[in-house]
């Protein structure tokens, strides 16, 4: 019952940053005749991770953007070599880090199917035993034969999909593919990952989408700046997560928001409801600064940007109209309503200004978070758009046409 | 030699054991040489990577295969130009068909050295996506170059009907020195390939391989013509050229005349090196392969 899948000991993966990107045969040569130290620096994308999965376990990797999950997949893949530690892998392994490796856009579906196939891993025989089947979960059974440079983008991941839906390894691991296709499709998937789990069969799973991995795996992995801070179930080990991603965001050093006007001395977000910022919970904030100006009045900005730097909102009030501000303390608070931000990252910028003239501040970037996913009719998946409102959507029937 | 059952139970017992379905990748242990088992386990893969090309090889192109005839035929005309009637180099069968024995194999040559050797940047995708040993990319490029061979081979037999020549009784021998052949491609091409990796500079060393090869290999004249007007010493060097020797060894499967001689067996030993040092090379980077490409 409690067998080893894949054992991880003190595993290390070094790249040596700057010298890398100078794969060139002059740097080289240049290098074989000056002594001159080139500029280079190590950087540990994965830093002495040990941990054991049991077979049948479905494992989620959680953590930020570079914190290494990507590296721990290819490490576990074979795709690249640790530079120091030991892996013990018991079992066929596939691993899925993009859907569609090498498909080759002049060819058909069909002919596709066979490539994927073999490339991922599967016999001739074992893709020709499936081919039936793939093709049936894809639903493209119409433009099988129509080369797959023709066929649209969704179209192209579910043929891509349905292929990597056929493997069977004994060990599967996946990244991110989830974030493709539309939400039925979606739904397909998530209940074919099901079925691998649920056959006994080891699953690692890595998303940013905690909905998912929440409603897929068992057993959890925290990866954080290269290192393993913690494993266990899947609820602790996604709680974890949130205390590093909180404190991370909560110990911002303010000191930098200091000048002759202003001085900045907290600023706080926290859930409206429950512990963690999410698209339902709402969001509340708080700021206590030093106002250093006499006789003027002063107003707050709060302006809100996503990844892609749009601007959210631009919203502000003044401090103390009616009697004009004073020097010394004031405390503002405001709050984001629930059921508005999408799930995303958001940084958020707050602007001082006097008499809505005068910039006195700009405390850019005084904080970022991240807003988590949340389940809606059993849909886990991160939808597109800025905002995600209730929309109260309804429907009736009117008649016959 | 006679198994008892027991004896068989045990030794497929054992293969099943030596079945990776346990891995172990320890950091500090490399194999240098590479794990052809695994290889083997990965033929399909092989296949389908070599019907891949052929298939998407003409996919776009309107006169599809004619292509493949096209580009040696003008080759060969322009070499029996320059050499069969300017230079008017002497052969022992008609200069076309002389050039025409040597091109078969030579459009071999070069079409897997330069795939082979572009293949691994162009298949970075799936190197950085995926596990696979990775040797499987260019020595998938291995099968493909015979539809350039069989192409020119036909208009050989066509040409050899026409001057009335009958092959030589060694003709049996030809497919050991295309095998050779094969060899010095893939070794050539894998060492290609390999350092295109660290060094993108070999792209453009490749093409120019390739173009000068045509011409220091004995394609179009004896490699005695060239021979007798080096200096002895220049001579041993000549044939360091790996396909020197296949070319000569094949045509005298053909034509018959003098068996390769001693010179030869520098250009095989070549080969020979080249393949090997090829593979260890290859091993010694593959590793690191989706770190740097």
């Amino acid at each position: 019952m409690s067998e080893v899948a894949i054992s991880v000991k003190g595993v290390s993966k070094k790249y040596v940053i700057g010298k890398q990107k100078d794969g060139s045969l002059r740097g080289t040569l240049a290098s074989l005749f000056s002594k001159r130290a080139s500029k280079t620096e190590q950087f540990f994308a994965v830093n002495n991770v040990s941990f054991d999965i049991q077979k049948g376990d479905a494992v989620g990797i959680i953590g930020k953007n570079g914190a290494g999950k990507s590296t721990l997949l290819k490490i576990l893949s074979q795709i690249t070599k640790p530079s120091a530690g030991a892996i013990e892998i018991n079992g066929r392994i596939a691993s899925l880090l993009e859907v569609g490796t090498g498909f080759h856009p002049e060819l058909t579906g069909r002919e596709n199917i066979f490539l994927n196939g073999t490339i991922l891993g599967m016999t001739r025989k074992e893709v020709t035993s499936k081919f039936d089947e793939i093709v049936a979960f894809s639903g493209i059974e119409k433009f099988i034969d129509t080369p797959v440079k023709h066929y649209s983008s969704g179209m192209y991941v579910r043929l891509a999909f349905a292929v990597a839906a056929h493997l069977e390894p004994e060990i599967l691991i996946i990244d991110e593919v989830l974030a493709v296709g539309d939400a039925e499709f979606q739904k397909k998937c998530i209940g074919k990952m099901k079925d691998v789990a649920n056959a006994g069969r080891t699953v690692l799973f890595v998303s940013h989408n905690i909905a998912a991995i929440k409603a897929l795996c068992n057993k959890g992995i925290l990866m954080h700046q290269g290192a393993l801070p913690f494993s266990g179930g899947i609820d602790e080990t996604i709680n974890e997560y949130y205390k590093i991603s909180t404190n991370q965001s909560n110990k911002t050093d303010f000191s930098k928001f200091n000048n002759e006007f202003i001085e900045v001395l907290s600023f706080q977000l926290t859930p409206t409801i429950g512990t963690v910022l999410s698209v339902e919970s709402g969001v509340d904030f708080e700021i206590s600064f030093v106002n250093k100006t006499l006789n003027s009045t002063i107003d707050t900005t709060f302006e809100l940007r996503n990844i892609d730097d749009v601007i959210i909102f631009h919203r502000g009030t003044y401090i103390d109209e009616e009697n004009g501000s004073k020097k010394g303390v004031y405390h503002v608070s405001g709050k984001i309503p629930a059921h508005l931000l999408n799930a995303g990252t958001y940084y958020l910028n707050i602007l001082f200004g006097q008499n809505s003239t005068y910039l006195l501040m700009h405390c850019e970037e005084i904080i970022s978070f991240d807003i988590e996913n949340s389940i809606e009719d059993g849909n886990y998946k991160l939808l597109p758009g800025v905002l995600k409102p209730q929309l109260l959507l309804k429907s009736e029937f009117i008649n016959h046409a | 030699m006679n198994l008892s059952n027991l004896q068989l139970t045990r030794f497929f017992y054992i293969c099943s054991m030596s079945h990776p379905s346990r891995k172990v990748i320890r950091a500090d242990q490399r194999s240098i040489i590479p794990d052809f088992r695994e290889l083997y386990r990965y033929k399909d893969l092989f296949y389908t990577l070599s019907w891949r090309d052929f298939k998407v090889r003409y996919a776009q192109t309107s006169i599809g295969l004619l292509w493949a005839i096209v580009q040696p035929a003008l080759t060969i005309l322009i070499l029996y130009l320059v050499f069969g009637l300017f230079v008017g180099v002497k052969t022992e069968v008609p200069h076309l068909l002389y050039t025409v024995s040597g091109m078969s194999v030579w459009s071999y040559f070069s079409y897997v050295l330069t795939n082979s050797g572009n293949s691994i940047i162009a298949n970075q995708g799936m190197i950085k996506k995926i596990y696979f040993p990775r040797l499987i990319i260019p020595l998938s490029k291995a099968l493909i170059g015979f539809v350039d061979f069989g192409i020119t081979l036909v208009i050989l037999i066509i040409l050899m009907i026409y001057y009335g020549i009958v092959p030589s009784a060694n003709i049996w021998l030809a497919p050991i020195f295309l095998l050779i052949g094969v060899l010095a491609a893939l070794g050539m091409g894998i060492w290609m390939s390999a350092l295109t990796v660290r060094f993108r500079d070999f792209q453009h060393v490749l093409p120019f391989i390739v173009q000068i090869g045509l011409y220091i290999t004995p394609v179009a004249y004896p490699a005695e013509f060239a021979v007798q007007r080096l200096p002895s010493w220049a001579a041993g060097i000549y044939y360091l050229n790996p396909m020197a020797g296949v070319i000569q060894g094949f045509r005298w499967t053909l034509f018959g005349g003098n068996p390769p001689d001693l010179y030869s067996l520098i250009s095989f030993g070549m080969v020979l090196l080249i393949f090997i040092t090829s593979l260890l090379y290859f091993r010694k980077v593959e590793d690191e392969m989706a770190d740097f490409v």
